[in-house]
């Protein structure tokens, strides 16, 4: 079979410009999913009505308020794009990556609480309860660390003033990911606290 | 020396890594079609331990080796070929194989795009499946076997490594696999339903599209919210396996030994397993649907009955998927409550089902009906659909199942119901749209052998299960001959196996027709079936972007075969009017009414 190449036909960054946005948010759904599952398994196993109460450790508490911070830095650095303020931008993509890089330890601080308050992911000491703790955290710090690679390509992009008014696509992409893990970490935080805390 | 690396890179490019959908559809074609070949294969192979149990076949012995010596199929070996055939058919053929060929292939072509929304992730959808297969192939070949606890790997089999030989590295291995197929199979879903929504051409409204592009659409969207949920559901079980928490395990004793897992219960994973496993059925059923519809619609020269009709039901079927997963689980204590509530969402599923087979039968009274192998297996669908589906109705029945659960009854309703009418709009789909996947015509004498001896054997393989399972014949066990009480029953298992080895060489028959075709069948016109949709606009030969120069823009929908004028004449002239023919000042669009 003979083969062609369309080559007079730029269609490749049509494509990209109309379908970028709605591939991450299609991600976001099947995301959503995979801890709508696990929240759901929590619920299910609680209804045997063995669960025990968990103390949260403080530093979840923390964690909250780094991943809003974080994210207002980020849309703080899409507006200054927007109005090409690049140094502006800059520093608040690095600030963005700098919090979310502290969310991260902040999670890991609050894992060694829970360890050193006796509450184990795994193993005969371990619950249901006090695995999911810790499953959920993970998991989404999984997660979280997809969108700090995405935030250091956007901030070497931003460096090298790829980005302007116009073409701001994949800074667009990266933000309404990041948002969207602090939604899901906020959603988390309570949800854990409500239900296992 | 430069040439020749550029050439290499072309082949590399073109036909290994392609980022272009039609390859990329071929490739699922062909790897979906030999893991299917492959679980046919095990199945005719138990299925000689279920007709004559016990006894000896030194061709099996030469061919299988350690697998069946002395000619004789062990238990474990049983369960495993059991449990890996349900996961090949299930997943890697009806599937990745059937949605990831024909929604690969046909999405762009019919809704005039140039490619996928991400060829790149489309590209890392194939090679996701493609190692995910060899993954499973691999557990086949592991100490103590592949995974033994059957497709549904319920705990503690599935839980426990100690637990049988196939609940070693095979069951790792198979969680691994699967693992990576939901990525796989999320990666093309989300391009599937990205690219529908976003790339259609100009005049392509959603009520212009074809009935195939509608059923890709809500199997994709199933296939998103479901398959995220079997990987909460596999992660939670890894954890369980090799991190010792206890999400689905209590109170094991294993040896007279007492294991250290408290407070799980094996019934959180059914129900997440059953959350992805009902909206399976329909992510396996509705591309099958959709191919007939659009075939049944082609081949009888008349538009499809009740297009708005068939959207709707295929709506209402997805939605109902999710809220009926309980009727698997009617056998788990369940309160009697919620299996009536369970037992109500799954019957109401009858009246879209019933909706789609009345818009069949009426699409096809009357028609011109062109008898092609498609037109055959797509009314066979048809035919399956009916028989399997009113089985259905008694498994979905809480007071009627718990009477025949888990027995061959089962085992012949959803073979019959999801298998058959799957791997039959599979079938249509390849002899319909072989000339644009190949550029060549299938043989029709071959396509038609192949159709009759598969209907014929598989209603004999699958109807008399029924009759099996009303006895109370229990599915997945080794062998039956050990209860006096089937011992009558042995005379229908001889003649379902005698039916499953004809229905192994009748697939040769295709594999034949289909591998001789590629190659040295006789080239096909632009149009060979004279159909209304956009991919028989696009030219016979494969390139990256699909048309020469503007897509072509659309007028109407894609179901005007036979129309005629006040005079009775054909409005065009022809029997069909292509979707890029402007509609006629006192003609009305088909799907706007």
């Amino acid at each position: 079979m003979t083969t062609v190449t369309v080559e007079n036909i730029n269609y490749k960054e049509e494509i990209r410009r109309k379908t970028s946005k709605p591939l991450m948010w299609m991600g976001i759904v099947s995301i959503i999913m995979f801890f709508g599952g696990l929240t759901s398994a929590v619920i299910v196993s609680q209804g045997g009505g063995s669960f025990l109460s968990i103390e949260m450790p403080f530093s979840f508490t923390i964690s909250t308020f780094v991943i809003i911070l974080s994210s207002l830095a980020f849309h703080v650095g899409l507006i200054s794009i927007n109005k090409g303020s690049y140094t502006i931008a800059k520093i608040s993509v690095l600030i963005t990556l700098l919090l979310g890089c502290l969310f991260v330890v902040t999670q890991y601080m609050g894992w060694v609480a829970l360890y050193e308050s006796g509450v184990y992911a795994t193993g005969n000491q371990s619950t249901q309860e006090s695995s999911f703790i810790y499953l959920l955290t993970a998991l989404h710090v999984v997660h979280l660390i997809g969108g700090l690679v995405s935030l250091i390509v956007v901030l070497v992009k931003t460096m090298k003033q790829k980005y302007s008014l116009d073409n701001s696509l994949g800074m667009q992409v990266s933000i309404t990911y990041w948002h969207f893990l602090g939604g899901l970490w906020i959603f988390l935080f309570f949800f854990l606290r409500y239900t296992i805390a | 020396m430069s040439t020749h690396h550029h050439h290499a890179k072309d082949f590399l490019f073109t036909y290994i890594f392609s980022t272009d959908h039609k390859m990329i559809s071929k490739q699922f074609l062909v790897t979906g079609f030999l893991m299917g070949f492959l679980g046919l294969i095990m199945s005719t192979l138990f299925r000689l331990q279920l007709g004559w149990p016990g006894e000896s076949f030194e061709m099996i012995e030469m061919l299988m080796g350690s697998w069946q010596e002395g000619g004789v199929m062990s238990p474990d070996k049983y369960l495993a070929l059991v449990t890996m055939h349900g996961t090949i058919m299930v997943f890697f053929l009806l599937t990745a194989g059937l949605s990831g060929t024909f929604s690969n292939l046909l999405i762009p072509l019919q809704i005039g795009a140039r490619d996928m929304a991400s060829g790149f992730l489309n590209m890392l959808s194939y090679w996701f499946f493609f190692i995910s297969c060899m993954l499973m192939l691999a557990s086949l070949f592991v100490e103590g076997g592949a995974a033994s606890a059957g497709w549904t790997i319920y705990p503690p089999l599935s839980a426990l490594p100690e637990a049988i030989p196939g609940s070693g590295a095979g069951m790792t291995l198979w969680l691994v696999s699967m693992s990576i197929f939901i990525v796989s199979s999320l990666l093309g879903s989300l391009n599937y339903i990205v690219t529908i929504f976003n790339l259609r051409t100009k005049g392509m409204s959603m009520t212009r599209l074809p009935l195939t592009i509608w059923a890709f659409l809500l199997t994709a969207i199933l296939g998103v919210l479901s398959f995220p949920v079997l990987l909460a559901a596999a992660l939670l079980l890894v954890f369980d396996r090799s991190f010792g928490t206890s999400f689905y395990l209590s109170d094991i004793y294993i040896g007279g030994q007492v294991l250290d897992h408290t407070g799980g219960s094996p019934i959180l994973f059914e129900h997440l397993f059953w959350f992805l496993g009902h909206p399976e059925v329909y992510i396996v059923l509705l591309p099958a649907l959709g191919i007939t519809s659009e075939i049944i619609s082609t081949m009888s020269r008349k538009p499809i009955f009740g297009y708005r009709a068939m959207i709707g039901s295929m709506m209402a079927i997805a939605f109902l998927s999710f809220i009926v997963w309980g009727h698997h689980m009617f056998l788990t204590g369940m309160n009697p409550f919620l299996g009536s509530v369970f037992t109500f969402t799954t019957l109401l599923i009858a009246i879209p089902s019933a909706v789609k087979v009345f818009n069949y039968l009426t699409t096809l009274w009357k028609g011109n009906i062109v008898f092609t192998p498609a037109t055959m297996f797509s009314v066979g669908l048809v035919s399956t659909f009916i028989s399997g589906g009113v089985t259905g109705l008694i498994l979905g029945n809480s007071a009627l199942d718990i009477n025949v659960h888990d027995t061959y009854f089962v085992v012949g309703h959803f073979h019959i119901v999801m298998g058959l009418s799957a791997i039959f709009g599979m079938f249509a789909g390849v002899y319909h749209w072989f000339p644009k996947l190949f550029g060549r015509m299938m043989n029709n004498k071959l396509g038609n052998i192949h159709f009759w001896i598969t209907i014929v054997c598989a209603y004999g393989v699958f109807f008399p299960m029924h009759f099996l399972g009303f006895a109370g014949v229990p599915r997945r066990y080794y062998t039956n001959s050990e209860f006096p009480m089937f011992n009558e029953m042995i005379d229908i298992n001889v003649f379902i196996s005698i039916c499953a080895i004809i229905a192994l060489v009748g697939q040769l028959v295709f594999f034949f027709n289909f591998v001789y075709s590629a190659f040295r069948g006789p080239r096909a016109p632009q149009n060979p079936w004279k159909g209304n949709t956009l991919e028989w606009t696009a030219p016979v030969e494969h390139f990256h972007g699909n048309w020469y120069g503007e897509i072509p823009a659309v007028y109407r929908w894609p179901y005007d075969y036979s129309k005629v004028n006040a005079a009775g004449e054909y409005v065009y002239g022809e029997d069909y009017i292509p979707q890029t023919t402007p509609l006629g000042d006192d003609e009305k669009d088909g799907g706007e009414h």
